[in-house]
């Protein structure tokens, strides 16, 4: 899988098989894993991602489309 | 070429102190719950945070710190005639503790002293101060103390703090160097208060005074308790800002030295904890033996992480003459500053 996903797992504590666009974070999605992510995005993509909207996110999916339409 | 500001001042020596009482991740775990000890040592990369007993306080550290900077050979009381501390805990409102300190060192009356309040940037900020006093001809031997108890502001049950700040002091010595050359500077400046909210005592200042109201311990969504006299950081915000803006003042440094980071011998970043560190080096692609780290077992001590590297860079040997070390402390505020040092 990408870096993204790779790192992403690492952070959510989970093997990156079970990631998917659709995978829900629900409590595990802790202010630790926000701040684990803000890197991990400005590592990947080189992109600043809008914090209160990082933190809205519910699924792997709906961060992708946060990095997508954020401005590199 | 370089201005008179940065000439003629370098770093002497560096003497530490921390408090007696030790928390450990097992005694964090047992009291926060939800963390194992190995993860808490894993997200933060700290084992134990160092806590002033009750009733000690950042002008004791300082104290102790300055004690065993005087205990160091070719240090002089005598001799030092400015005091700058770094602090955002002073014994009072006023007077300023930098005062108090001239008198339990017993040092001489005709000597200037002042506090700064800063935090994780202080170091940098009161180097730059010191330097400048020295190369104006002000002062000759510059004692610059910082000193912080993070712990008596933060609640026992926010483990998004509570997991990383410890209390510690350093009290450095600056003199001036008797062959003239820059060994501090130049130095780079940033400030950004608009973001004074994200790292943050609400109460207890004139804005807004300590009451019954502020009192009140709430729950936030990440399960962490805290009441507005207690420390606030917000995480997120804080990892984006340094993330923005400690390369661009890095870069900037450089520049303004007319180096290159192939001429850095090592650079040391404000000792935040292991994920924000891991962060800058990997964005900034700085190989991880030019990197010293300090924070393991003694979390991050604020203005104090700075010269804690640089003092066992200095005591190990490892700091040579010649060499250059480029330092950035970025944090509350929004403040930050970057300079290169040497021997």
């Amino acid at each position: 899988m990408s870096e993204f996903y790779e790192g992403l797992a690492e952070i959510m504590e989970v093997d990156v098989s079970e990631l998917s666009t659709d995978y829900e974070f629900g409590e595990a999605w802790d202010s630790l894993a926000v701040v684990s992510t803000i890197a991990l995005i400005d590592e990947v993509y080189d992109k600043a991602v809008d914090i209160q909207l990082l933190q809205d996110c519910k699924t792997v999916g709906d961060i992708e489309n946060l990095i997508s339409k954020t401005d590199g | 070429m370089m201005q008179s500001n940065t000439v003629g001042a370098r770093i002497e020596a560096i003497g530490l102190y921390f408090p007696d009482a030790s928390l450990d991740n097992k005694k964090l775990a047992e009291e926060l719950g939800d963390w194992a000890p190995e993860k808490i040592l894993e997200k933060t990369g700290i084992r134990e945070r160092r806590i002033a007993a009750e009733g000690q306080t950042a002008l004791d550290l300082a104290e102790h710190a300055c004690r065993n900077l005087l205990d160091k050979p070719g240090v002089s009381a005598e001799e030092i005639d400015f005091i700058i501390l770094c602090t955002q805990a002073p014994d009072y409102i006023l007077p300023t503790s930098a005062c108090i300190l001239q008198h339990a060192l017993g040092l001489r009356t005709s000597i200037g002293a002042f506090d700064i309040n800063l935090g994780c940037s202080g170091f940098v900020y009161g180097l730059s101060i010191a330097s400048g006093l020295i190369a104006s001809g002000s002062a000759q031997q510059v004692l610059l103390v910082t000193s912080d108890t993070y712990s008596k502001f933060i609640n026992k049950k926010d483990r998004s703090v509570r997991t990383l700040f410890g209390d510690g002091a350093s009290a450095s010595l600056i003199v001036s160097s008797p062959n003239l050359q820059s060994t501090i500077g130049p130095f780079v400046f940033g400030t950004d208060g608009a973001g004074a909210k994200h790292l943050i005592v609400p109460a207890g200042g004139a804005r807004n005074a300590n009451s019954e109201e502020t009192r009140i311990e709430q729950v936030d969504g990440s399960g962490n308790v805290r009441s507005q006299d207690n420390l606030f950081m917000d995480g997120a915000a804080i990892m984006a800002f340094t993330l923005a803006e400690v390369p661009k003042a890095f870069s900037a440094v450089l520049l303004k030295a007319g180096l290159v980071i192939d001429d850095i011998d090592y650079v040391v970043f404000h000792q935040a904890n292991a994920f924000m560190l891991s962060a800058l080096r990997k964005k900034m692609k700085i190989p991880e033996e030019k990197m010293p780290c300090r924070f393991e077992n003694v979390g991050n001590t604020v203005s104090s992480t700075i010269p804690i590297v640089i003092e066992e860079l200095m005591a190990s040997g490892k700091f040579q003459p010649g060499q250059k070390i480029a330092l950035v402390g970025f944090g509350v505020g929004l403040s930050w500053s970057a300079c290169i040092i040497s021997l």
